[in-house]
Formats: C-alpha cells, structure tokens, sequence
C-alpha cells in the first residue's frame, strides 16, 4: 500500500469516529442561523461542512423529536410551498445557553493563538 | 411524548389475536389428548409473540428511544394474556377435560417477574433525562 493510499484509509477510519456526535453542533449551528424547516437544515449542514457531513431526513427527524422532547428545540408551523404546512424549527432559550456553553468549552479552544498556531502550521 | 404509541397497540392487537388463536388451540388439544399438538402450539405462540414484540419494539425504539419501552410492552403482554385467559374461563370456553382455572396464578407469579421489570426500569432511570438513555441523546 503507497504512503497516499495509507493516509486515506487512516483519515477515513478517524473521520468516521471524529465525525460520531458532531450532527448535534451542526444541527444547533444552523438553528442558530435561523428557524427552518428538516429540509433547509440539511443542506445548511451539508453545504456548511463542505458536504464532509451528510444527513438523511430521517435521521434529522429523529434528533430533532428528542431535542424537542428534553426542551431545547421547538417548533411552529408555517405554510409550505404549495403543500402542506411545515415544521419551522428553533433553538429555545435552553437549546441556546446548552449551545453555547457547549461551544466555550470545546470549540473555543481551537481559538487559543497556540492552538490555532499549530493547526496552521505546516511540517 | 405519547405512552401509548402506535407500534405498542399494533403489538396488543397481534398479540390479542395470537392469544385467541393460542386459547383455541389449546383447548382444542386438551380436548382430544394431543399432547404433541399442544406442545407445537405452545412454542409457536412463544416465538410468534417474541418475534412481533422485538419487530414493533424495535420500530417504536427507532422511532424515539424512551428507555421504558421494554416495559411498557411487558406490562401489555402481562394485561392482554390475563385479560384474555380470565374472559376464557368467563365464557366457559375452556376444554371440559381442563381442571381449573390457573388464571390468577399465573398472573401473582407472572406479576412477581413485572414487578422485578419495573424496579430495573425504575434504577435505570437515573442514566436518563426525560425517560431518554444520555448516551441516545446526541448522536
């Protein structure tokens, strides 16, 4: 196996692992974007993560009844585009305070000038 | 979140008629002495019930995965098959040849292992929030 091939199988097997728990920031991310509708989050998260992360609807459905159901998610309807009415989901005051310190806790740290200096940083 | 879900009454409806069925046969094989037959209706029940409470359970756990599911279908098998054999003996459809009836029986130690069901449910809720596993929350 050449030295490419390796690293690809290798950053396929970390990805897979490092990408387990990430659909809830992406999810969170885009309602704190704006209320929308399963659809619209999808491609958000999609788009956003540069299609490194992918979604089915089902899925989107299935984590957003539980983040309803413990409180940090909520929705109100709104008319769809000729069809029926539409979910239009939202962070609640909860989602956004979990959302946030969610963030300063493990994502700000890629922030600090050292951290950021060797995430740059080119061997 | 609703406790009785669709997949759960499905589940008691398939139940229900499988016990009906179970009921008829085993009166109908205590009746004329087929001691085979009974045991070949017996194990299909078991299996045949097993198999659609692991498939409506299953169905119910994908759809949202409240950690009291495993009990909440226990507690219906448990009213259904007692509900079920007590209207048998009610209606007097049971086999002349049966001596008795082992409803209540059945339902005090059948009881005993739901109530053993329930106190495991009720420990495991302290690894929940708001009836749903922490570690099923975020994916």
């Amino acid at each position: 196996m050449n030295r490419d091939n390796q690293v690809l199988e290798l950053l396929s097997a970390w990805e897979d692992t490092y990408k387990k728990g990430q659909l809830t920031l992406w999810i969170f991310l885009s309602l704190k974007d704006g209320n929308k509708y399963v659809d619209e989050i999808k491609s958000f998260v999609e788009e956003q993560s540069n299609q490194t992360m992918s979604c089915e609807s089902q899925s989107l459905y299935r984590n957003l009844r539980k983040y309803q159901h413990i409180g940090v998610v909520d929705f109100e309807t709104g008319e769809g585009n000729k069809g029926p009415e539409r979910k239009y989901y939202f962070l609640t005051a909860l989602g956004k305070e979990l959302l946030n310190q969610f963030v300063s806790r493990n994502i700000n740290l890629f922030f600090n000038p050292k951290i950021k200096h060797l995430l740059n940083q080119e061997d | 979140m609703k406790l009785i879900t669709s997949n759960l009454l499905k589940f008691a409806i398939c139940f229900a008629l499988g016990s009906i069925l179970f009921r008829f046969g085993l009166s109908w094989s205590i009746t004329n002495h087929a001691v085979f037959e009974m045991w070949i209706i017996a194990i299909l029940y078991f299996f045949l019930n097993a198999g659609i409470g692991w498939f409506f359970g299953k169905k119910d756990y994908e759809s949202f995965p409240l950690n009291d599911i495993g009990f909440r279908f226990h507690l219906v098998t448990y009213v259904v098959f007692n509900i079920i054999w007590e209207l048998w003996f009610l209606f007097g459809l049971q086999s002349r040849e049966e001596n008795g009836n082992f409803a209540p029986q059945i339902a005090f130690f059948w009881g005993i292992f739901l109530l053993i069901h329930f106190i495991i449910y009720l420990f495991n809720r302290k690894n929940t929030i708001k009836g749903i596993d922490k570690s099923e929350i975020f994916e």
